[in-house]
């Protein structure tokens, strides 16, 4: 009993030893390499600029400017969840690395959370930054008064957004060469479908449903109503978002310890781990 | 001149490869139109909001077809440098390119035509789409097809040669050359007007955008499509003056990039870059 004790306390200390040391790669990584520092900061802030200045071409009410500044900001995150986390371990693989995984005597879960750990933590200096380009460079509205009650919401967002770069992250297992596109293919048709740059609501009741699967969707259009109010054309109540995205956390977090399983074991089967410029 | 097409075509072949064939023709096709149908989307709700519903609006018309046509400049543009990074560093045949027979830069124009190709598949796409689903009137008379065809090819010209010069510069930078191309591929869409009227600009970034060759072409493109100038500053300058200035902008682009990209060559030749690995 003593030793089960010990055993599990151990298996305790090496998984949280796991999760510290891949976010602790992450966070370094992220500020070591300045070109993608410079990247990773710049085009967001490019791209939210030029769907600011299409609602001021097109004299939109200011309200709009600042959700596509918001919308801006949580592109950084799903840009880090599909290029760094779900097809992380495709990077991996492409480097020899992913057998190392492989041997640890450590849950993948605890890698891949200390992957989302270290992602969220360096991506959320960039998304203040765009934040705070939208607000001074543009002089878009931000009701800073309403900011910490939307705190709660945006966190939960994180959590249910990087539960599901696990799941991804699993299915990126296996890929090769066809990763690279499928994360392309992830992107804009995302931007469209979460509403990154206009309420969700103008997607209608069934679109904006299906839309609400990927943690983003409801996580913008809840902070955008909490932030604007009436303004924001919200597509459900926060109150029923905030129960959602708890569920969702939940739910992808058991999906992504199970997808993981089974992929490793396909590919172990497959003899796909290993295979490099697939 | 034999071998020089011989070698654009094989470097076409190549592209075509690397481009396709990771996926059948069904998820290639989706993977060709996603984007475009996705900013066309994204615009269109835009408008619809801001607009209260009527989305048959002159506005999102002329965003359409910028937004449409700029595809070309993201995908031949940053398509013909990327070639380089990925040949060096992830499948390191570059160096096998310089030891054959062939030179590097009709190659190069072959990857190009090949990126040129995938990026019509969602041109013509957006269009349709645009025209049959979302109403936008697109005048397609013998002599408008005419027009829209010798235009779009002038400015596919100027195009691709400017990534003829990013892929200079990819010889001569390490990975770091991604992120400038891509980020250059960003501030044209936003400096040349691609989905709002250049006018919303400050008249520092208006003045920037005017040396821009692809300014000039998307105001003509609009006009030959939608029959309408768009952009307020460029409203007094009729069709043939700017056909005038897309023509030696685009003259000069291809003179630029052509020597551009012969010294960025003979320095990293000289420098040993070649099969320089700097990714990881």
């Amino acid at each position: 009993m003593s030793g089960d004790r010990q055993d599990f306390g151990e298996r305790v200390r090496m998984n949280l030893g796991a999760v510290t040391a891949r976010a602790s790669v992450r966070i370094v990584a992220a500020f070591r390499e300045r070109s993608w520092l410079l990247g990773e900061t710049l085009f967001p802030i490019l791209s939210m600029a030029t769907f600011v200045l299409v609602y001021r071409g097109l004299g939109a009410p200011r309200a709009f400017e600042s959700f596509a500044v918001l919308g801006g900001a949580m592109i950084a995150y799903w840009n880090n969840v599909l290029w760094s986390m779900a097809s992380q371990f495709f990077w991996e693989k492409e480097q020899g690395q992913l057998q190392l995984y492989l041997i640890t005597p450590v849950s993948r879960m605890s890698i891949l959370l200390g992957m989302a750990l270290g992602g969220m933590l360096a991506t959320t200096t960039r998304a203040i930054v765009i934040l705070l380009a939208g607000i001074f460079l543009f002089h878009v509205p931000f009701p800073w008064e309403r900011a910490p009650g939307a705190l709660g919401l945006f966190l939960l967002t994180l959590g249910a957004l990087y539960g599901l770069g696990m799941i991804l992250s699993s299915v990126f297992f296996l890929w090769g060469r066809e990763a690279w596109n499928t994360v392309t293919l992830f992107q804009e048709p995302v931007y469209l479908l979460s509403g990154f740059y206009f309420p969700v609501s103008a997607l209608g009741t069934v679109a904006a449903s299906v839309a609400g699967f990927i943690p983003i969707t409801l996580g913008l259009d809840g902070i955008r109503q909490i932030l604007f109010g009436e303004a924001a054309k919200g597509f459900i109540p926060v109150v029923w978002i905030v129960p959602i995205q708890a569920a969702l956390l939940i739910l992808y977090l058991l999906l992504a310890h199970r997808a993981l399983l089974v992929m490793e074991n396909l590919g172990k089967r497959e003899g796909r781990l290993t295979i490099r410029g697939g | 001149m034999r071998r020089t097409w011989e070698t654009i075509r094989a470097g076409a072949w190549i592209g075509w490869q690397v481009e396709a064939n990771w996926a059948d023709p069904f998820l290639f096709a989706a993977f060709a139109i996603a984007k475009p149908l996705a900013t066309t989307l994204i615009l269109f709700l835009m408008t619809k909001l801001v607009s209260g519903g009527a989305v048959g609006a002159e506005a999102f018309h002329q965003l359409f077809i910028g937004n449409t046509f700029f595809l070309y400049v993201t995908e031949v543009l940053i398509g013909i440098s990327w070639a380089v990074f990925r040949d060096r560093e992830d499948y390191e045949t570059l160096k096998y390119i310089y030891v054959a027979p062939i030179r590097f830069l009709p190659y190069l124009l072959g990857r190009g035509l090949t990126k040129i190709g995938t990026a019509s598949i969602g041109v013509v796409f957006a269009l349709a789409f645009g025209g049959l689903v979302l109403g936008v009137p697109i005048r397609h008379d013998v002599v408008t097809l005419a027009r829209l065809l010798g235009v779009t090819l002038l400015g596919l010209i100027g195009v691709a040669w400017l990534g003829v010069a990013l892929a200079g510069i990819s010889l001569v930078v390490a990975r770091h050359s991604i992120n400038l191309n891509e980020g250059l591929g960003g501030v044209f869409y936003l400096l040349c007007g691609a989905v709002f009227p250049l006018d919303v600009l400050p008249a520092w970034a208006q003045r920037i955008s005017l040396l821009l060759p692809f300014t000039y072409w998307l105001e003509l493109l609009r006009r030959i499509v939608t029959g309408k100038p768009y952009s307020g500053i460029l409203r007094g300058t009729d069709d043939g003056s700017l056909l005038l200035i897309l023509a030696a902008t685009t003259a000069a682009t291809v003179v630029g990039g052509y020597f551009w990209f012969a010294w960025c060559e003979r320095t990293a030749r000289a420098k040993g870059l070649i099969d320089w690995k700097s990714n990881y």
